[in-house]
């Protein structure tokens, strides 16, 4: 390619990412501006005199800790759930033998495909009954089940181009099953583990249709929440929720500018030629 | 080696949490809704009548919302099939293409909207959009097309394309991201045959980058009709189906039937016809696009 080409594809990408990026940029830009500058014609505006009472609106009567933490704690548990059961199922339905493993493989693959939407009315009755609303596990159980089936999925694809020979010269060296998956296969399926930690985090840490359905009291409630429940308090207040929206999205962006370039690797390695 | 592959106490504590698990929120619940869609329940747990097969014909016999909802889907999918996705292709050709640093960071940049919460982007998207004080219709005014102002999400005529619009800001970096990992498997060594034989630019990939990212495309419609399909949060958050059901979609209406019109069992029938469609959704298009496998 030559350099002058090179030089258009690279303003036409920045073009075009400062258009895909401009919804973002005006919602920082806005959340600094008071209510009554919103109806001015201009697209973009400099906030003559910043507000900066509009982010603490948002921390504060966002209750933006207290539901950081439970999505901190919500998704933490079922990462690691997660993690454990599609490694465990994965080496069973790659590795072990068994009469009943295709059955049960297609089984967790339905899961790919069933809705969850669809499942949400009958488990709303079953946690009522069993008291798991308004409870953290009435969240973690159905984020885990929902992760585990692409989870199980990813890792099997990956585990069946690990060659044998690394488990062979394990057996060999004494080591039982358990030692073998957790401390050979599973550091060799980092990539693809990758992919599913991250995918289980974006999935977990922006759900808000069962933590909706599921959660009614205030000390358990995820961070989607504090938009939701800004919108009806701030009714006309756009300046603050504007504040907590980009308040709410800062999180899940530090953690994706970390493990970014983990994220391509997972996918690559993980995903397609899994 | 055999033996520690047939261990059966491994098998079993492998296999038994993660089945359990998914049979108690996945299997279980369906058959629970298959039971409530036999009968009138408002709610769950209230006393019913077995009604049998009443809300089934009522749905694929009287309710043009379900195959609204349907077509809705359709649409949407085909949507994302006609516009998102070779938009991704190209874009991931082009990045590829643009190496160093510069590659890296842009496909970072593309991605970012992938990371951010439902609610705020339906949120954002709702104030973008409104008509009073958004930046789209500003846009248009500051560029003179003041005449093509709109009520995007609030007119029936505009709001599915919108709402496409909308998912296909939203998910255009996963899409990108997967063509992109494709590629990088395609090894060089057939680019450099194929220039030597004279192919180049579009030629060159319409020849040879399409056809060997083929197993990646069949695999990403199937998941573009099936994210129709499911389509729900963005849709429940800005338009809740409407105006008029112009964005009605399954998992909006089955919800809105559950817990707003307290029509908990017609609610269950629609669940249960859902997952069919879903399922033979799969099949249908893995079947038609043959895909060797049901590789992600």
């Amino acid at each position: 390619m030559t350099k002058s080409t090179k030089t258009i594809l690279w303003v036409f990408f920045l073009i075009v990412a400062l258009v895909q990026l401009f919804p973002l940029i005006w919602l920082v830009d806005f959340s600094f501006l008071s209510s009554n500058e919103f109806y001015s014609s201009s697209v973009l505006k400099w906030p003559s005199d910043p507000q900066w009472q509009n982010y603490i609106n948002a921390w504060v009567d966002g209750k933006f800790l207290r539901y950081f933490i439970n999505s901190a704690f919500v998704t933490s548990v079922t990462i690691l759930l997660t993690v454990i059961l599609s490694l465990t199922l994965g080496y069973a339905f790659t590795r072990m033998q068994w009469k009943l493993r295709p059955v049960f493989f297609t089984i967790i693959l339905l899961g790919i495909m069933i809705p969850i939407h669809a499942t949400l009315l009958p488990n709303f009755a079953i946690f009522k009954a069993l008291g798991l609303t308004n409870s953290y596990l009435g969240l973690i159980l159905p984020y885990t089940a929902v992760s585990v089936p692409l989870g199980t999925f990813i890792l099997t694809g990956f585990m069946r181009s690990i060659p044998k020979a690394m488990e062979e010269s394990a057996v060999v060296d004494g080591a039982n099953i358990y030692r073998i998956v957790f401390q050979i296969i599973a550091p060799l399926t980092a990539p693809a583990l990758v992919t599913v930690i991250v995918t289980t985090f974006l999935n977990c840490w922006n759900e808000f249709i069962m933590a909706s359905t599921f959660l009614s009291k205030d000390a358990l409630k995820t961070l989607p929440f504090s938009v939701m429940n800004f919108a009806g308090q701030y009714s006309s207040d756009y300046g603050s929720q504007f504040a907590v929206m980009v308040l709410t999205s800062i999180p899940a962006i530090v953690i994706y500018a970390i493990f970014n370039e983990q994220i391509t690797k997972g996918v690559t390695a993980g995903a397609v030629k899994g | 080696m055999q033996k520690v592959f047939n261990n059966k106490m491994a098998i079993f504590l492998f296999v038994f949490p993660g089945i359990l698990l998914f049979a108690l929120t996945f299997l279980v619940p369906i058959v629970l809704s298959a039971y409530y869609s036999f009968r009138d329940t408002l709610s769950p747990g209230t006393p019913s009548a077995f009604i049998g097969f009443a809300n089934y014909t009522e749905l694929l016999f009287h309710d043009s919302r379900f195959w609204l909802a349907l077509r809705n889907a359709v649409l949407l999918g085909l949507g994302f099939i006609l516009i998102q996705h070779p938009i991704a292709i190209f874009f991931a050709i082009m990045l590829d293409r643009l190496g160093g640093k510069a590659e890296k960071w842009f496909r970072t940049i593309f991605f970012i909207p992938c990371v951010i919460s439902v609610v705020v982007i339906s949120k954002m998207w709702l104030s973008l959009l409104d008509p009073t004080f958004g930046a789209f219709n500003k846009m248009l005014d500051s560029l003179g097309l003041g005449f093509l102002k709109h009520a995007w999400l609030g007119d029936s005529s505009t709001a599915l394309i919108s709402m496409l619009f909308i998912l296909i800001w939203a998910g255009f970096g996963w899409g990108l991201l997967f063509y992109y990992a494709g590629l990088k498997g395609i090894p060089d060594d057939m680019y450099e045959a194929a220039s030597l034989d004279g192919a180049s630019g579009f030629r060159l990939h319409w020849r040879i980058t399409v056809p060997l990212l083929s197993p990646v495309i069949t695999v990403q419609i199937t998941l573009a009709m099936i994210t129709a399909l499911k389509q729900m949060e963005t849709v429940f958050l800005t338009t809740n189906g409407g105006p008029g059901d112009s964005t009605q979609f399954l998992a909006v209406y089955l919800y809105n039937k559950a817990f707003s019109a307290s029509q908990y069992g017609y609610a269950n029938a629609i669940s249960i016809l859902f997952i069919i469609v879903c399922l033979l959704a799969t099949y249908l298009s893995n079947k038609l696009t043959r895909s060797d496998a049901t590789e992600f």
